[in-house]
C-alpha cells in the first residue's frame, strides 16, 4: 500500500505549485488573469508532454486538437442554450463534446500518421491544423469562416453575473483541474506498463518491437490521451473563457510551437518539467511585456536559446541530476 | 418635552444628512490629477503594423488634448491625459491578462481594445467584469454589439457599412447600372462586408447577379472570375486582403472583364496596389474608414449641425509623425484610434466625471465631428455616425470621391476598359 502511495510522491511538488498559483490568483488583486495564463501554459505543456515527452515524436498539428475542443464547447453552448432544463449541463456537455471530438480527430490522424516515424511523422502532422481549418471554412460547417460568437447566448442562459463568472473565473478553474488530471495521468503512465513501453520505444523503437512491445498500441494510447486533454484545454481556455471562436485563431500553428518550447524548457518526459517550463515561459514573457513593451520577443528569444543551451535536458532534467541520491529525488521526476 | 427632543433629533438628522450629502458630492466631484488611457495593443505578431499605427494615432491625439486643448475640462480644472500601453503580441491570452493589469495595477480610467474583432472580443469579458469602459477602434464586426455588452463602444465603422457608400454613389450618378456582382474572400470580416453590401444593394434596387466567396490565400481567381464574367455585371465589388485584391484586378484584366465600376475592399486603398498594378489600377475604387486628404473641417461640421473637436488633418499628420518618430503618413488605423481619444475626452467633459459608467452613458449621447469624420453610437455602442470614404486611383493618385463632405475630387466613371488601361490610359476626369 505504502509503495503505491510512494510512487505518486512526485505529484506533490506539481500540485503544490498549482495550489500556490491558485491562492495567489484568488487572494492578490489583479493577478487572476495572469495566473490563468500561466495555468494555460502549464496545462498545454503537461498535455503535450504525454506524447512528445514520452514517445519522442513531435506533433506539429497539435493545435488542431485544441481547436476542435474549442468548437465542442462553442457548439454545445450555441445549440443547447435554448434547452432550459439542461442549465449548467451545457457546460458539462461542452467539455464532453470537446473530449470526444478531439479523441476522434486524434484517432483519425493517428491511424495514418503514427505509421510514420521521426521527421516523417512531424511532416505528416504539420498540415492537420490548416487542413481542419479549411475543412470548416470550405464546407461551411460550424459557422464556417465567420466562426461562432456565443457571449450573448451565455448571458441569456445564465444571466450577466453568472456568465461573467463562467468566463472570468470558472473557465480558469477548469484549466487547473485539467492540468492536475494531466499530471496524474502522466505519473500513472510513467509508473506503469504503458510508461515502460513508451520509454522503450522512445529510446529505440526497433529494439522495443523486437522485445515484443506493441509499439503502435502504446503510441496511439499516448497520442489520444494527449489530444483529448488538448481538447479540454481548448474548451475551457478558448471557448468558455473568450466566448467566441474564429477558425484562424484556434488553428494557429504558433500554439504548437509554444507547447514544444514549454516542454523542452522544463524537461521532456519529466513530470515537473511542463510546470516549470510553463511558468518560466509565461512569466518571462509577461514581465518583459510589462517592462519593455514591443521589444519583449527580441529579448525573450535569446533567453530561451541560453536556457536550452545551458539545460539541454531541460531545467528539471538538470535538477534531477543535482538531487540524485538525496531525499528530494523521489519528488522530482 | 418629548416634542422638543423629537424636533432636536430631526434637526440633528437634517444637519447630519446635509453634511453627509455635501461631503459625498464633493468627494464624487474630486478632480483627478490625471486621466489614464490603457491600451493592450499588438505591437508584434499578426497585427503589428495596425498596432503601431493605432499607438501613433492615440499618442498624437493625447498630445493635442494636453497641449492645444489644454487638457480635459472636469470640475473646473483641466486634467491631462496619460497613456499606458502594452504589447499583447496580437494574442488573445495576452489581451485578457494585460487588461486586468491595466485596470487593477495601473488603475486606468478607460481601456482601448486591441486591433481586430477577435482580440476585441477576447478582452470584453474582463472589461465587463470590472465594469470598465472598453473602446473599440479596430473591431469592425457588428456581431460584437449583438451580445448585450454594456461597456463597449465602437469608433471604427461596422463591417456591414464598408460598401454602402460605393453603392449609394453609383445609384446617384448612374441609375441605369443595376447588375451587381459580389466576390469576396471567405473570412469573418469579408463575409460581414458582403452581408452589409448585399442588404444595402437590395434596398437600393440593385440586382445581384453573382454572389460568391473564394478561399483565403488564393493564388488563382480565374475560375470564379470566368463565372462572374458570364453574369455580365455592371458593377463588381469584393476583395478581402491586399494579395487577393491585386490578383483580382490583374486577372479581371487577363480575362478582359470590363465593368463600369470596380471596388475592392482592404487592398485598392493601399499605395502598394498601384505600385504592383500600375495603369491596371486606374479607376479602381476602394472603401476606407479614413484616407489622408479627407476634407472634414469645422465648416463642414457646422453644415451638418455637429460640434468640432480635435486637430485638423494636417495637424494630426504632424503630431503622428512626431509620436512615431518616423516620416510615415497615418492610415485609417491611426485616425480611428486618435478619434477615439477625442470622443473619450468629450464624453468625460459631458459626464463631468471619470466614472466608466457615467462616461459610457455620455458616449451614448455624444455626436461630433473631427478630422476622422462624424461620430455617433447607438444604444448597443455600435458606431452609426461615421461614414466610410471611397477613393479611386486617378493618374496614379488616390482621390477621395465620396462622401461629398470629404471628397477631394470627382469620380471617373465608367472605369476605363482593361484594354485601354494596358495601353496606358489614366482615369483622370476632365
Amino acid at each position: 500500500m505504502k509503495g503505491k502511495i510512494v510512487k505518486y510522491y512526485p505529484l506533490i511538488p506539481v500540485y503544490i505549485a498549482y495550489l500556490i498559483l491558485f491562492l495567489i490568483g484568488i487572494n492578490v488583486s489583479g493577478m487572476w488573469q495572469l495566473v490563468a495564463m500561466l495555468a494555460f501554459y502549464c496545462a498545454i505543456g503537461q498535455a503535450f508532454n504525454i506524447f512528445l515527452g514520452m514517445t519522442g515524436y513531435v506533433d506539429f498539428g497539435y493545435v488542431a486538437f485544441m481547436g476542435v475542443g474549442t468548437y465542442g464547447m462553442a457548439l454545445s453552448i450555441s445549440h443547447l442554450h435554448q434547452v432550459q432544463w439542461l442549465g449548467m449541463g451545457i457546460i458539462i456537455i461542452g467539455l464532453l463534446l470537446a473530449l470526444v471530438m478531439a479523441s476522434l480527430l486524434s484517432i483519425a490522424v493517428g491511424a495514418v500518421a503514427l505509421r510514420l516515424r521521426g521527421a516523417y511523422f512531424a511532416i505528416a502532422t504539420i498540415g492537420v491544423n490548416e487542413g481542419f481549418r479549411f475543412l470548416i471554412e470550405g464546407a461551411k460547417i460550424w459557422g464556417g469562416s465567420e466562426g461562432i460568437i456565443f457571449s450573448g447566448q451565455l448571458t441569456q442562459t445564465f444571466g450577466r453575473e453568472t456568465a461573467s463568472l463562467l468566463s472570468t473565473l470558472w473557465a480558469d478553474i477548469f484549466l487547473f483541474f485539467i492540468a492536475c488530471i494531466a499530471a496524474f495521468i502522466t505519473i500513472y503512465y510513467m509508473r506503469g506498463k504503458i510508461g515502460y513501453a513508451l520509454t522503450a520505444l522512445r529510446e529505440d523503437e526497433d529494439a522495443a518491437k523486437v522485445m515484443g512491445i506493441n509499439v503502435t498500441k502504446y503510441k496511439i494510447i499516448a497520442f489520444i490521451t494527449s489530444a483529448s486533454l488538448a481538447g479540454l484545454v481548448g474548451a475551457s481556455a478558448w471557448a468558455l473563457k473568450l466566448t467566441y471562436v474564429f477558425p484562424p485563431q484556434v488553428f494557429e500553428i504558433h500554439y504548437t510551437v509554444e507547447c514544444i518550447i514549454i516542454v523542452l524548457l522544463g524537461g521532456a518526459g519529466t513530470l515537473l518539467g511542463p510546470v516549470v517550463g510553463g511558468l518560466v515561459y509565461g512569466l518571462t514573457k509577461y514581465w518583459l511585456t510589462v517592462i519593455v513593451p514591443g521589444f519583449q520577443l527580441l529579448i525573450f528569444a535569446p533567453i530561451i536559446i541560453v536556457i536550452i543551451v545551458a539545460f539541454p535536458e531541460g531545467i528539471v532534467g538538470v535538477l534531477k541530476r543535482r538531487f540524485k541520491g538525496t531525499t528530494f529525488k523521489k519528488f522530482i521526476i | 418635552m418629548k416634542g422638543k427632543r423629537l424636533l432636536g433629533m430631526i434637526t440633528f438628522c437634517a444637519i447630519f444628512g446635509l453634511i453627509f450629502a455635501t461631503t459625498n458630492t464633493l468627494m464624487a466631484q474630486k478632480v483627478p490629477e490625471k486621466i489614464i488611457i490603457g491600451h493592450p495593443e499588438g505591437m508584434s505578431g499578426t497585427y503589428a503594423k495596425a498596432g503601431e499605427q493605432a499607438i501613433g494615432g492615440v499618442r498624437a491625439c493625447i498630445k493635442w488634448v494636453n497641449q492645444t486643448y489644454g487638457g480635459v475640462k472636469i470640475g473646473g480644472k483641466k486634467v491631462p491625459l496619460e497613456y499606458k500601453y502594452y504589447d499583447c503580441e496580437s494574442k488573445k491570452e495576452g489581451v485578457t491578462s494585460l487588461i486586468e493589469r491595466l485596470i487593477t495595477v495601473d488603475k486606468v480610467n478607460v481601456v482601448f481594445a486591441p486591433y481586430s474583432s477577435g482580440l476585441t472580443l477576447a478582452g470584453t469579458p474582463v472589461a465587463e467584469k470590472y465594469k470598465m469602459l472598453y473602446m473599440d477602434h479596430g473591431g469592425a464586426s457588428d456581431r460584437i454589439f449583438q451580445q448585450g455588452y454594456k461597456y463597449i463602444v465602437q469608433t471604427i465603422g461596422p463591417g456591414t457599412r464598408y460598401h454602402m457608400g460605393t453603392l449609394d454613389m453609383i445609384r446617384k450618378i448612374d441609375p441605369a447600372a443595376k447588375r451587381v456582382a459580389m466576390v469576396y474572400e471567405d473570412d469573418e470580416f469579408s463575409r460581414m462586408v458582403l452581408k452589409g453590401a448585399e442588404d444595402h444593394a437590395k434596398k437600393l434596387g440593385f440586382e445581384i447577379v453573382f454572389n460568391r466567396t473564394y478561399p483565403g490565400k488564393v493564388t488563382d481567381l480565374t475560375p470564379v472570375l470566368s463565372d462572374m464574367k458570364a453574369a455580365k455585371p455592371d458593377i463588381v465589388i469584393g476583395g478581402g486582403h491586399y494579395e487577393d485584391g491585386q490578383l483580382f484586378c490583374r486577372q479581371m484584366g487577363d480575362l478582359d472583364i470590363n465593368v463600369k465600376a470596380l471596388s475592392l475592399v482592404a487592398s485598392a486603398t493601399l499605395p502598394a496596389f498601384h505600385n504592383a498594378l500600375k495603369s491596371l489600377a486606374e479607376g479602381v475604387m476602394g472603401p476606407s474608414h479614413w484616407e489622408y486628404g479627407v476634407t472634414y473641417s469645422v465648416e463642414g461640421a457646422k453644415k451638418v449641425n455637429l460640434g468640432w473637436i480635435g486637430p485638423s488633418q494636417d495637424e494630426f499628420v504632424k503630431l503622428f509623425k512626431e509620436a512615431l518618430g518616423k516620416d510615415v503618413i497615418p492610415d485609417y488605423h491611426a485616425a480611428e484610434a486618435g478619434a477615439q481619444v477625442l470622443a473619450y475626452a468629450l464624453a468625460v467633459e459631458k459626464a463631468r466625471s471619470i466614472d466608466p459608467t457615467a462616461v459610457r452613458g455620455a458616449l451614448g449621447e455624444l455626436r461630433f465631428m473631427s478630422f476622422y469624420g462624424a461620430w455617433d453610437v447607438d444604444d448597443t455602442g455600435l458606431q452609426v455616425g461615421h461614414s466610410m470614404v471611397d477613393m479611386q486611383w486617378q493618374g496614379g493618385k488616390r482621390v477621395i470621391i465620396w462622401p461629398p463632405e470629404a471628397a477631394t475630387g470627382k469620380l471617373y466613371y465608367p472605369m476605363p476598359t482593361f484594354g485601354d488601361k494596358a495601353k496606358g490610359k489614366m482615369a483622370v476626369p476632365k
